[in-house]
């Protein structure tokens, strides 16, 4: 089987509307021809978890997100970078073949991203979400509980909070990866990837260190880019075994990147 | 409320008598808010950009100043400390009303970040913290003002040398102008807790890369770090340190990085705690410009904290 026989798989599956414009879903690296002997679904395509990909015998790395460090994958202005050189090389010498697969995630129903973020924080009742989950309600707890439960169910080191640790909260938000949402009126915590902190569209952080000093039970849960949408590449590889046969589909883990 | 564009002939007007004509003295010895930032904006010379993000925010450009603040942010926090201090000019380096609109805004027609038209308008104006805030803003007679675009335009080096004085590396800094300083040498977890200690950091800190490395150079660049400038200069230091970045991009070029067996690394100690150290030294200098009213700093600090 080859990479394009894969996609080509993932494509009669997957339920939606083919996206042949999306800049997203492409191959990012290798030839797409050649055979593949085993799959890798991962979060993000770091140069470490490439290394555990083809250490398990798996060239063909499925990927929710970027492998050269911008969203468009551009690589014009890498020519020359050592780093890029080097993660190349890497792919290049061990016939890796790399596919992304982010905007049809998005517009798959259940949206894995979002049902395995929530299942990672311990949130009920979205097992089977879309892209936009909506409102979820929880047994009523303190932020801080909610936080403490959220980095325990998900293992993030990094995962960073904004409130009152003390406010009591029953009603979440989530939203994967970027699209962090922002907070609104019927919503008690805000759980994301990542979003810019200030100076943007809407400031969740201000805006909820803002309610915390005016006495408004609001919060903040930012868990990391790939925290936040890793659990769903695991439910992906099992969605992608129904399908493909034959060959090895395993869920690599991209690593939480901090150190604090 | 907006600054009236001040174009280079409107300048050169505004720098002699007719300043004190537009906003008038309330009495002998105190400055309008309006008079106060005529005098920022003739002090930090060249010609003021007024198409940005800077102007009032909050308030009446008329009242007379008893005291003013610098701030990287006003947060309630801040409003509140400035408030206990007698303080009434309030200026924010970074927006006061949850965006850069700082106020309420028409939904995005292009659709949000979310995907969904409207996912991201502005603060909506019957918003219950947007009313407390600016009530809060109105009651106590505050006036606020963003000093954000032409402050770094001038002054960028200060924000940098800010963030250096407060590290307490501000004695080594290897080019006028630049982030670069030499340090003594230590590991870079050792680095990380004295980057801790000395911003007085909660939980905002993420640091990414080799956590053993020897720190001897370290490159500081407070506010948002693009990937062009992290792929240009992330190699003339062991430790990158800024104010925040796009995971996707800055955040995982430092992890590859690593594993290609390069002893270095970035952290992230949040945008706004980056910039405080910035607008310190902002206070240091209006208090060159605005002798008839006390000038004092009020950092925004670290709004993060960690779960335990």
């Amino acid at each position: 089987m080859t990479g394009r026989e894969v996609v080509e798989l993932v494509r009669q599956n997957i339920g939606v509307p083919w996206r042949d414009q999306s800049y997203r879903d492409t191959f990012k690296f290798g030839d797409a021809d050649a055979p593949i002997k085993g799959i890798a679904t991962t979060m993000m395509v770091t140069f470490g978890m490439l290394k555990r990909a083809n250490e398990a015998g798996l060239n063909m790395v499925v990927a929710h997100e970027p492998t050269f460090w911008s969203d468009r994958d551009e690589t014009k202005d890498l020519l020359n970078d050592p780093l890029y050189k080097a993660k190349t090389a890497y792919m290049r010498e061990n016939g890796m073949v790399i596919w992304r697969i982010h905007d049809h995630m998005h517009a798959m129903q259940p949206d894995y991203t979002v049902v395995g973020s929530l299942r990672s924080v311990g949130v009920k009742g979205g097992e089977n979400a879309g892209m936009h989950p909506g409102v979820l309600p929880i047994p009523e707890t303190t932020l801080g509980e909610f936080a403490s439960q959220a980095k325990r169910f998900s293992g993030a080191r990094a995962l960073r909070c904004v409130g009152d640790p003390k406010a009591k909260v029953s009603k979440v938000l989530l939203g994967p990866g970027y699209a962090t949402p922002r907070m609104t009126p019927d919503t008690d915590v805000v759980v994301g990837g990542e979003q810019q902190e200030v100076d943007g569209l809407f400031d969740n952080v201000q805006y909820v260190a803002d309610a915390a000093s005016l006495g408004i039970p609001k919060g903040l849960v930012m868990l990391g880019h790939v925290v936040s949408e890793q659990a769903g590449m695991e439910d992906l590889a099992k969605w992608m075994q129904t399908f493909i046969k034959g060959i090895p589909i395993k869920f690599v883990p991209a690593d939480e990147p901090y150190w604090t | 409320m907006k600054i009236p564009d001040i174009s280079r002939r409107r300048f050169v007007q505004v720098a002699g008598a007719a300043a004190t004509t537009q906003f008038p003295l309330s009495g002998a010895d105190k400055p309008t808010a309006g008079a106060v930032v005529q005098r920022v904006q003739l002090a930090l010379g060249g010609q003021w950009m007024a198409d940005g993000v800077d102007g009032f925010k909050a308030g009446d450009p008329n009242t007379p100043v008893k005291s003013i603040v610098t701030t990287a942010m006003a947060t309630m926090d801040v409003l509140k400390q400035a408030v206990q201090n007698g303080a009434n000019l309030i200026f924010t380096h970074e927006p006061t009303f949850f965006g850069r609109q700082d106020g309420p805004a028409p939904p995005s027609p292009a659709g949000g970040l979310g995907g969904r038209p409207g996912d991201f308008p502005g603060i909506s104006a019957d918003d219950p913290v947007y009313l407390a805030k600016k009530e809060f803003i109105a009651t106590n007679g505050l006036v606020v003002f963003r000093l954000h675009d032409n402050w770094l335009s001038r002054r960028r080096s200060d924000m940098t040398a800010g963030l250096a004085e407060m590290l307490g590396w501000a004695k080594n800094r290897v080019r006028p102008d630049d982030g670069l300083y030499q340090i003594s040498s230590a590991t870079a977890e050792e680095t990380v807790a004295l980057i801790r200690k000395k911003l007085k950091l909660r939980g905002g800190l993420r640091a990414v890369g080799d956590r053993t490395a020897t720190v001897r150079r370290v490159l500081l660049l407070p506010g948002f770090t693009t990937p062009a400038v992290m792929r240009k200069r992330y190699r003339e230091a062991d430790m990158t340190i800024t104010g925040e970045v796009r995971e996707w991009e800055n955040t995982f070029y430092a992890a590859d990085v690593f594993t290609a067996g390069e002893r270095r690394g970035l952290v992230t100690v949040g945008r706004v705690v980056s910039e405080d150290p910035g607008m310190r030294i902002c206070a240091e200098w209006l208090k060159t410009v605005v002798t008839e009213a006390p000038v004092r700093w009020i950092p925004a600090g670290d709004l993060y904290w960690r779960a335990v």
